[in-house]
């Protein structure tokens, strides 16, 4: 017996070689207030593995710093980070399956408060300090948030919608009218009145309408991605469709190739130039009659995933998400199409925001 | 106490683990240490075969292990757990878990909607021999196995008259096991039915150090933030297993045998560590409901022998992602059904000519009828519709081979595969085993062998909706290995034994599923992996007395797994790197220590860090550390006049580690678990 003891303490002597240490909890210190101009970009990372991040870029110092979530709040973004928006010097960050939105300070990157238990957010737009919208996958209903309390205060249900085929995306306001793009296995851009809350008007356009912009002449510019083969919603040329808000109805249908897959409108700081992605980088008039024959940057072996125009010098910076476990990579380019800059930021750089 | 220091840190470095057959019941009679294996009786089936197998010791060890935990502590293959009772996948040698073919009884058990085995869902009671046949081996047994296979076996009890198992395990976390097993056995017909319920809430605690929580004044401004401690979220399950087994011995040649083996899961989806989410106000469960079956004949005569199998499994798997939408009534947000049915059926030979020639012979067919459906969705019309696909596929696989042994020193075996998944074939699959003895003191045999292999996609890979991609190609690869391995010992004393391999794997045009600018994933044939590395075992048992017997088995692999594709795009930085998830070392230690009806049982297992981008870059939010895992098990046998009493306490996760096996799956801390089995000796001799 005596032996068996000695031999079972010599094993527990070799066990305890075994402990690991992680390092947790150490934050860093930003102030970006030198800084007036800052592009955020909402690095997705993979969906279920909690890895998106939050990337800010300096344009005018060209400098990058990477990951500024974590390392001004020592923890996570969450998972799939989806979209961001700053109002009064906070940013609003939309991490879609984590079911919350960040609010943080825009000179620190340090979180003031979150709103929670959301269903599957996509994008939050201002109607005033105390109230906004929230869109949502998955879900039949727009949720209708306090932000200063942090609160969900009530839902708006979309008609003809159900939970599991509810999308609501990008959010547009005119006057007291809002309008959003209903997406995934949707055709149809809605009318919100802000004031009642209620869905009050609805507008059939193709396939899946991706992103919504107004310009300045107050039209609503759509692009439809046409759905995919064999989806039992149909599969089309996708479109771009100029929409008037105030008649809400198409004043304009550009149509692409069958098997074109569009996404991602964007306009620049005055709102008189379409931008958006078909392989290539595209740019047209908001008052052109057709698309242009060249695009802005051509194809150049990868597809880009992220877009956005600097509403500053109008500078255009497109996303490569690369192989979508990597760091991508955000490339600048001037008006006049000369690459300025490049840098990596995190993984699926999907979505900007501009300071 | 010194030579045993001197055994114990000459075996270290080795950390492996060579599988012998050795006695089930090692508590009550000691380890046997058994005569070293001679060379001159090497199976001529396992001319130059790389296999570990498993033997009851291992996969009786524990009622609540899964064979996803067996492995883990017991083999070189990297089991990649996505938390306790949650998916669990195995890779070989640097692959990819839809790289590992798993059989049952010969009948392959891979999804075919996704090309994966979930070891989670395999409770080990339920294997009676397991053997991993890795790289090139694997062509003896089946195709598309380009990193290995894992070969599962339920075989007769070989009991007289009736006997009864019954073993209770409750365990931290409300989880509760229970196991049975009847048999019955005499000359010529053997039954047995086994049972295993497993349930827990799993809400076992920790601290959740990927987000925080807010402490808001009255004007909701932060005044103070902290990280939670948390219980897991939505992580508990009820797993039931029933396995029926009948088998009969003519005593004339012939055995028939019936193996069915129900299993019916309900498993919650563990919340991820960034959820934010309330726990009442969403359901995510999966449900699982499958059924296999196998009829077998068997003919032996002295210099050959055939089989026939046939067999059906039936598959029916729900997801349901649910929320409340604010009056306590849950609604989908996504449910998606799918049923899978195969019908399997094999016929095998062997014919040996003397000692010296074996030949065999094996057709397979696994003919599959899958129907997915993934979401419901109302049309442009108005009406409803399902988005899902409904496809069925027949796979036929045959192999010949030959095996030569022209001196006992010296044996080499040829194998050629040809596989035909729907209307497409393989070119023929070449293997080429050989094996020599290169001294007869300390056994030293070198074995190489090197083969071609293919991968045909999955169905969902090619019909998936949305992203399906009916034009992939299959992948296909070579690899080879080459190794040493030797056996001392004297019967009765020790035995020490070990083995070292170096493999090296080329897979071209590997599946990814990537993500697409219209927001869904669609797999592609998008990488080229050279995958090399070493794998090394050892094993020794010691009798230190008539009463105290020790043994140690280890594992160790080295396997760099390496992009060696195109770049995606000139800011790819992926060429050339050691691809996501795959550990480039891992170890694992078991050590047993037997005093008359006491036991106990040390686990030790290790994975250096892995990484989580294809570029190999470190960051903050995709750190996966290198972890080290320890459990512990004290067993006592006590025997009774009416029946056979065994008493067993197990501490997992001893040092209360924090661990990451995925990111942002929560692992449990120390935890805790106590057993108490029982035999009783109803009309057995006392």
């Amino acid at each position: 017996m005596r032996r068996f003891l000695r031999l079972l303490l010599l094993g527990g002597l070799l066990l305890t070689t075994s402990c690991m240490k992680w390092e947790y909890g150490l934050v860093e210190e930003f102030d970006t207030s030198d800084s007036p101009e800052g592009l955020f970009v909402c690095n997705e990372g993979n969906f279920q593995y909690g890895n998106a991040t939050l990337s800010y870029y300096n344009p005018a110092a060209g400098e990058v710093e990477n990951e500024v979530f974590y390392r001004a709040n020592g923890m996570k973004l969450g998972d799939v980070a989806q979209s961001m928006v700053i109002r009064d010097g906070i940013g609003w960050v939309v991490v879609n399956n984590s079911h919350a939105i960040f609010a943080i300070d825009i000179r620190t990157f340090k979180e003031v408060g979150r709103i929670v238990n959301l269903t599957s957010p996509r994008y939050i737009h201002f109607l005033s300090d105390e109230k906004a919208y929230v869109t949502q996958i998955w879900d039949n209903r727009i949720f209708i948030v306090n932000p200063k309390r942090y609160e969900i205060t009530g839902y708006i249900d979309v008609p003809n919608m159900t939970m599991e085929s509810g999308s609501t995306e990008q959010m547009v306001q005119w006057g007291k009218y809002l309008y959003v793009n209903c997406w995934s296995y949707q055709n149809r851009i809605l009318k919100i009145d802000t004031e009642t809350d209620q869905v009050v008007d609805e507008l059939v356009v193709g396939i899946q309408p991706t992103s919504l912009v107004m310009d300045c002449n107050n039209k609503l510019w759509t692009i439809t991605d046409g759905g995919y083969a064999g989806s039992p919603y149909g599969h089309e040329a996708p479109s771009l469709y100029r929409i008037d808000a105030e008649s809400f109805a198409i004043e304009k249908q550009f149509k692409f190739e069958f098997g074109d897959a569009p996404s991602e409108v964007q306009l620049n700081g005055t709102r008189d130039k379409l931008y958006w992605l078909n392989d290539d980088v595209w740019e047209m008039d908001v008052t052109a009659d057709r698309v242009p024959d060249e695009p802005f940057l051509a194809y150049s072996g990868t597809i880009y995933y992220g877009l956005t125009v600097s509403p500053y010098n109008g500078d255009v910076y497109v996303a490569d998400a690369i192989d979508y476990v990597q760091q991508g990579k955000v490339y600048r380019y001037s008006k006049e199409r000369r690459l300025l800059d490049s840098f990596y930021v995190g993984i699926i750089p999907g979505a900007f925001c501009w300071k | 106490m010194k030579r045993l220091l001197l055994i114990i840190c000459l075996l270290v470095p080795y950390l492996a683990l060579a599988q012998t057959d050795r006695r089930r019941d090692w508590v009550r009679n000691g380890i046997d240490i058994p005569e070293v294996t001679v060379y001159g009786k090497r199976p001529l089936k396992e001319i130059g075969t790389q296999q570990t197998k498993f033997d009851s010791v291992v996969l009786k060890e524990n009622v609540a292990l899964s064979m996803a935990e067996i492995l883990t502590f017991n083999s070189s293959i990297f089991v990649k757990s996505y938390g306790r009772a949650t998916l669990s996948t195995v890779a070989f040698r640097g692959t990819s878990a839809s790289h590992t073919q798993v059989t049952w009884n010969g009948m392959r058990i891979n999804n075919p909607m996704l090309g994966m085995t979930d070891f989670s869902m395999i409770p080990s009671y339920f294997i009676d021999d397991a053997s991993l046949l890795h790289g090139t081996s694997s062509v003896n047994e089946t195709g598309g196995g380009m990193g290995g296979a894992v070969k599962l076996s339920t075989k007769p009890a070989q009991n007289e008259g009736f006997g009864v198992q019954y073993i209770q395990g409750v365990g931290s976390f409300r989880t509760s096991d229970e196991f049975l097993r009847l048999t019955y056995g005499d000359d010529h017909l053997q039954i047995s039915t086994r049972a295993v319920l497993s349930t827990s809430p799993n809400d076992f605690e920790y601290r959740n150090h990927d987000k925080k929580e807010n402490i808001y004044d009255e004007e909701m401004n932060i005044i103070g933030q902290y990280y939670p401690i948390e219980r897991n979220r939505s992580g508990s399950f009820r797993d039931f297993h029933l396995l029926q087994e009948v088998y009969y011995n003519t005593g004339r040649g012939d055995r028939f045998g019936l193996n069915g083996w129900y299993i019916n899961s309900n498993r919650e989806l563990p919340m991820l560590t960034t959820d934010y989410g309330e726990e009442t106000d969403f359901d995510n469960r999966q449900r699982e409901e499958t059924f296999r079956g196998i009829l077998s004949w068997d003919h032996l005569e002295e210099a050959w022998k055939v089989t026939t199998k046939a067999g059906h499994i039936h598959t029916w798997m729900a997801y349901d992602y649910k929320r409340d939408v604010g009056n306590g009534t849950m609604t989908h947000m996504t449910r998606s059904r799918s049923k899978i049915d195969t019908f399997y059926g094999q016929a095998e030979g062997e014919y040996y000519i003397g000692n010296e020639w074996l030949f065999t012979a094996n057709l397979a067919t696994h003919q599959h009828i899958v129907s997915s459906e993934d979401k419901n969705i109302i049309r442009q019309d108005g009406g409803k519709a399902v988005v899902g696909y409904r496809k069925g596929r027949a796979e036929v696989s045959g192999v010949l081979s030959a095996k030569w042994r022209p001196a006992e020193r010296f044996g080499i075996s040829a194998t050629l595969r040809e596989e035909m998944y729907g209307n497409e074939w393989t070119p023929l699959i070449p293997a080429l085993f050989v094996d020599g003895v290169l001294s007869e003191r300390g056994n030293i045999i070198a074995k190489a062998s090197l083969s071609r292999n293919y991968r045909f996609p999955t169905l969902n890979d090619l019909y998936f909706l949305p992203g399906g991609n009916p034009n992939l190609r299959k992948e296909s690869g070579w690899t080879y290995d080459a190794g040493l391995s030797f056996a001392v010992g004297k019967q009765g004393v020790y035995s020490l034994s070990g083995s070292a391999n170096w493999f090296e794997s080329y897979i071209h045009d590997w599946i990814l599923w990537l993500p697409t600018v219209k927001g869904f994933f669609s797999p592609k044939n998008i990488k080229d992996v050279h995958a090399y590395g070493i794998e090394a075992q050892a094993n020794l048992s010691v009798a230190l007395s008539s009463e105290v017997q020790l043994s140690l088995d280890g594992n160790y692999s080295w396997t760099p797994s390496i992009n060696k594709g195109e770049p995606m795009s000139e800011a790819d930085r992926s060429v050339g790197k050691q691809l996501p998830y795959i550990p480039r070392h891992s170890a694992n230690l078991t050590g047993r220590l037997a005093w008359r009806s006491w036991s106990f049982l040390y686990k030790w297992c290790y994975y250096s860090e892995r990484f989580t981008m294809s570029s190999n870059d470190l960051t903050l939010t995709g750190k996966l550390p290198k972890y080290y895992m320890s459990n512990i098990t004290l067993e006592k046998e006590m025997q009774f006049s009416w029946a056979d009493l065994s008493l067993k306490g197990t501490i997992n996760n001893l040092f209360d580690e924090e661990y990451l096996s995925v990111l942002s799956r929560p692992m449990p801390g120390i935890n805790f678990e106590f057993f108490i089995g029982i035999t009783p000796k109803w009309g057995k001799k006392k």
